[in-house]
């Protein structure tokens, strides 16, 4: 009876477990990408991303990394690895191999993605400490071997045997050179090494075999010491410089820009005060619309519902709103019209020189809207291959929403609309805005909000219809004015 | 329209005699939306003498703002609307009104003869023998574009340390309450051409903080609020004399914005009295909201900062520690809606009880705070409608053993020595069978 339970639990699992596995199994060969997403996908073929999403080629964690960025992160460590690697092979066991496979591979994909730099990251700590252990070996044994009055070499326990050492000195020497590290030197053993032999009656082979071959691998002792001194040195300016990249690179609030003038420290506090003005003084149903880069920021602090967010979970969604600020005035409106959209919020780094507003990331906009949309083309908004907003810009770029937005009444800062950050006075200096109006500018102009204008209700020209169609819904509106501009 | 406070003091021409106040109800009074308050003078008044009183009548949300919604460049207008005559129980003989306004800029004012207008000036009367309850309602409406700032909530909390330090929190809903701001707000405009662009907006706000306060912080929900600047006053003997002049006559304190302060008198008094008056050093706390403040627009902040025991907490006659305290909002000619004060004391206290010159609401809490086992009483002063005018200073006195201070030193070490007994024994004792 208890045979036939176990038999029948044991069936019904196997069949459970090859039942999910062939579910699996069917989801995974049904993807187009075989179940890999598009990022790891682009990490194996580089050109992936942008050749098919360009979402995800637009951030700038994804890109490749630079060699100063190598530097940046891992310091010392970038010479230090490949004695590491070295030392991995000596002997090579099963876990040394480990390190030397993990080593490589980290490397080649931290190459092609400077976010995996993360990878690498432990890996080089691994290698380089096994190799930094290796030179503390060899130099602490060179001293303690050098010491005065300590007879070690009749102490060292019994190693490998070796009958002829005295003739296998020499080769031992040049054979153990290339495995010494970097710093080995020429020693002078000989007057050393004959006086120990005399004092020391033969004893073992194996202890006087080791006892040579620990007398070969010993460096002066003024230079180990000094070496060693230098290693601890060296690996001081590695915390320094790490605790200094963490301080200024890794924990500076993006949000929060300042600047040392010769009076002191300047504050640029904008995106705050204009989180701090939506939440204050909108509505709590509104819907704020902006990219991506800044959902995550809005929805905590200003509290309101954004069209998109970092998750950058929905390409059509991000598409939509790239779409929307490319275009001109009046489809911008009905695009965000039909989302819902209240307030839009724009970044803008041209009056004091912040470079990472939304006009440099554009062109990112215009592709990733271009994917999905074919009516954005991208070399609409470049002149001769170059992404330009002055007086040689194109006509699509000027009229873009993103480019109005950016740039209105910013003429009347200074008088000539010069940008700080392209360098260049822009193209088209006046105009007005139509469908949005300027609710909230920063101090330093660097976030500005601006409110969809709502329909007319009635429009001028289609008196007759409009009677008619009092009772019909904003939408019908819209999609019977495709030749009247009603907002004129 | 006159649901607001009112608090009196009142003068003689040279000796300044507070006269007493009380509210009362008039049971046989006409049905007119009024409240009655008594005023109890020093010396009995025989029949053929004559005595001067001066009455300080301070209203909040008294000025409408008509429009009710300006755009950026236009000023800001509002409506004041008053009788010509003084409501009064008694029979007037004779009565002059004069309204001060702010500016010259005067839309509109209703006449009723004798009417004059100089200047800034306008002069309603003399008018004589009136009988008792008679109102004439007239209506001015003139440009006023002091910064309307209103304070909708603020909750203090003053947690009373015996180890040396006050801990004062106050967090602040502030609120532009005058004439809405409509359309756009263009920063280019507002920037460069300031005064005739956001004229009835306001960037700064003064709070006066009391000598040797220290660690203050600025700060709201999303985080601290770089724009603000501490000045303290470091003069060593403390007191300063200003000289004030006071006009006892008609005059709008048009430097407070929506409180309207009239000072009417039965004669006519045009003496100017100069008064000087003792003032301590202080700290003063200019602040800055992350925006500025237009029509309808919100901030909300917290401000917190540090005070030494000794300036406020004394020993009164009959054993009892009382903490001396200013009531009201360390921010200048602001007017509260809704101020409430928590005075926490500390852990071991009995028996508190407020002493506060004018009617408060009040009521005990309890609080939790670190290492607290019993709680912390908390005493609650509320008050609606609070303005400059309350700045006094109130006590809260409470019994308190200075056995109880050692309460939480006792607490920790204990805990400490238990902890390592614990250790040693559980090393020591052996378990095994």
């Amino acid at each position: 009876m208890f045979k036939v339970a176990v038999t029948l639990v044991v069936t019904v699992g196997l069949a459970v477990c090859c039942a999910v596995i062939a579910v699996l199994i069917a989801l995974v060969a049904s993807s187009p990408t075989k179940g890999w997403s598009g990022r790891s996908l682009s990490l194996l073929d580089p050109t992936y991303a942008s050749k098919y999403i360009p979402i995800i080629a637009s951030v700038s964690e994804h890109q490749p990394p630079t060699w100063p960025s190598y530097f940046m992160d891992i310091n010392v460590l970038a010479f230090l690895v490949p004695a590491g690697i070295i030392a991995c092979f000596l002997p090579l066991s099963d876990a040394s191999s480990f390190i030397v496979l993990y080593i490589a591979t980290s490397v080649y994909f931290s190459g092609v993605m400077v976010r995996l730099m993360l990878v690498l990251a432990p890996a080089a700590c691994i290698t380089s400490g096994i190799a930094l252990s290796e030179a503390f070996d060899v130099l602490t044994g060179s001293i303690k071997f050098q010491l005065p009055g300590v007879t070690s070499n009749a102490e060292v326990d019994a190693g490998e045997t070796s009958s002829d050492a005295r003739e296998a000195q020499t080769d031992e020497v040049k054979a153990e050179k290339p495995d010494d590290t970097s710093k080995n030197r020429p020693s002078k053993k000989s007057k050393k090494k004959e006086r120990e032999l005399a004092e020391n009656p033969p004893a073992k082979a194996t202890a006087k075999a080791k006892a040579e071959k620990k007398r070969l691998l010993a460096l002066p002792l003024e230079a180990s010491v000094i070496s060693l001194l230098l290693l601890v040195v060296l690996g001081a300016f590695y915390v320094v410089h790490s605790v200094w990249a963490a301080a200024e690179a890794y924990s500076a609030p993006s949000i929060v820009l300042t600047t040392r003038s010769r009076d002191g420290l300047h504050v640029f506090d904008d995106f705050r005060e204009a989180y701090a003005w939506l939440s204050h003084n909108t509505d709590v149903n509104d819907k704020v619309a902006s990219w991506w880069d800044y959902g995550y920021q809005t929805t905590a602090m200003a509290n309101r519902t954004v069209i998109v967010d970092n998750n950058t979970w929905n390409n059509t969604h991000i598409a939509t709103v790239g779409t929307a600020m490319s275009s001109p005035e009046r489809a911008a409106w009905e695009i965000f019209h039909s989302l819902d959209v209240k307030y839009v919020l724009v970044v803008f780094g041209g009056l004091i020189g912040y470079p990472s507003d939304d006009i440099n990331k554009f062109l990112w906009m215009v592709r990733i809207g271009g994917g999905v949309f074919p009516h954005i083309k991208e070399p609409d908004y470049l002149r001769d291959g170059q992404y330009r907003i002055d007086s040689q810009a194109t006509p699509t770029m000027l009229n873009c929403l993103m480019y109005k937005l950016s740039y209105y009444r910013f003429v009347e800062t200074d008088g000539k609309a010069y940008d700080r950050v392209r360098r260049t006075e822009i193209g088209k200096k006046y105009f007005k805005l139509t469908h949005f109006e300027e609710v909230f500018t920063t101090h330093h102009w660097m976030v500005r909000i601006y409110k969809l204008k709502p329909l007319k209700n009635r429009i001028r020209g289609k008196a007759k219809k409009s009677k008619s169609k009092t009772s019909s819904t904003s939408s019908s509106k819209r999609s019977g004015t495709k030749k009247k501009n009603p907002w004129q | 329209m006159v649901d607001a406070l009112a608090i009196k003091g009142k003068r003689k021409k040279t000796t300044s005699v507070r006269l007493e106040v009380k509210p009362i109800e008039l049971p046989d009074a006409p049905p007119i939306d009024t409240k009655y308050f008594t005023i109890y003078l020093a010396n009995p008044l025989n029949s053929g003498e004559s005595t001067t009183l001066e009455v300080l009548y301070v209203f909040t949300h008294f000025l409408e703002p008509f429009p009710a919604e300006i755009a950026q460049s236009e000023s800001q207008l509002v409506f004041y609307n008053d009788t010509a005559l003084i409501l009064s129980p008694y029979h007037i003989k004779q009565q002059t009104t004069f309204i001060k306004t702010p500016s010259t800029k005067v839309e509109s004012f209703i006449r009723m003869e004798p009417t004059n207008r100089v200047g800034t000036e306008i002069k309603y009367g003399p008018y004589e023998d009136r009988p008792p309850y008679s109102i004439s309602p007239i209506h001015v409406h003139f440009e006023n574009n002091s910064p309307f700032a209103v304070v909708e909530e603020l909750v203090q909390e003053i947690e009373i340390s015996h180890w040396g330090n006050i801990q004062v929190t106050e967090h602040y809903k502030l609120v532009h309450a005058g004439a809405r701001h409509k359309g756009v707000f263009s920063r280019v405009d507002y920037q460069s051409r300031q005064s005739s662009n956001g004229a009835s907006s306001f960037r700064y706000l003064l709070a006066r903080l009391p000598p040797r306060v220290h660690s203050v912080y600025y700060r709201d929900e999303i985080g601290n609020i770089s724009s603000s600047h501490l000045r303290t006053d470091s003069l060593k003997n403390g007191r300063r004399f200003i000289a004030l002049c006071v006009l006892n006559a008609r005059c709008f304190d048009y430097s407070v914005a929506n409180v309207v302060s009239s000072f009417m008198i039965m004669h006519l008094h045009l003496n100017a009295a100069f008064a000087i008056i003792p003032v301590e050093a202080k700290s003063e706390l200019e602040i800055e909201p992350r925006y500025p403040l237009f029509g309808g627009w919100k901030a909300t902040f917290v401000i917190g900062y540090g005070l030494p025991l000794q300036d406020f907490l004394f020993e009164s006659s009959d054993d009892k520690r009382y903490l001396n305290f200013t009531f009201g909002c360390p921010l200048i000619g602001m007017v509260v809606d809704k101020l409430t004060i928590k005075v926490v004391l500390p852990e071991g206290s009995t028996d508190p009880s407020p002493v506060v010159p004018f009617p408060v609401e009040h009521h005990l809490e309890a609080k939790y705070s670190s290492l607290d086992v019993v709680g912390r009483t908390v005493v609650v002063l509320e008050k609606k409608n609070f303005v400059p005018m309350h700045n006094s200073h109130f006590q809260v006195y409470y019994t308190f053993k200075p056995i109880f201070m050692l309460a939480e030193p006792l607490m920790l070490a204990s805990a400490f020595f238990m902890f390592f007994v614990a250790c040693v024994a559980y090393i020591h004792i052996d378990l095994s069978i």
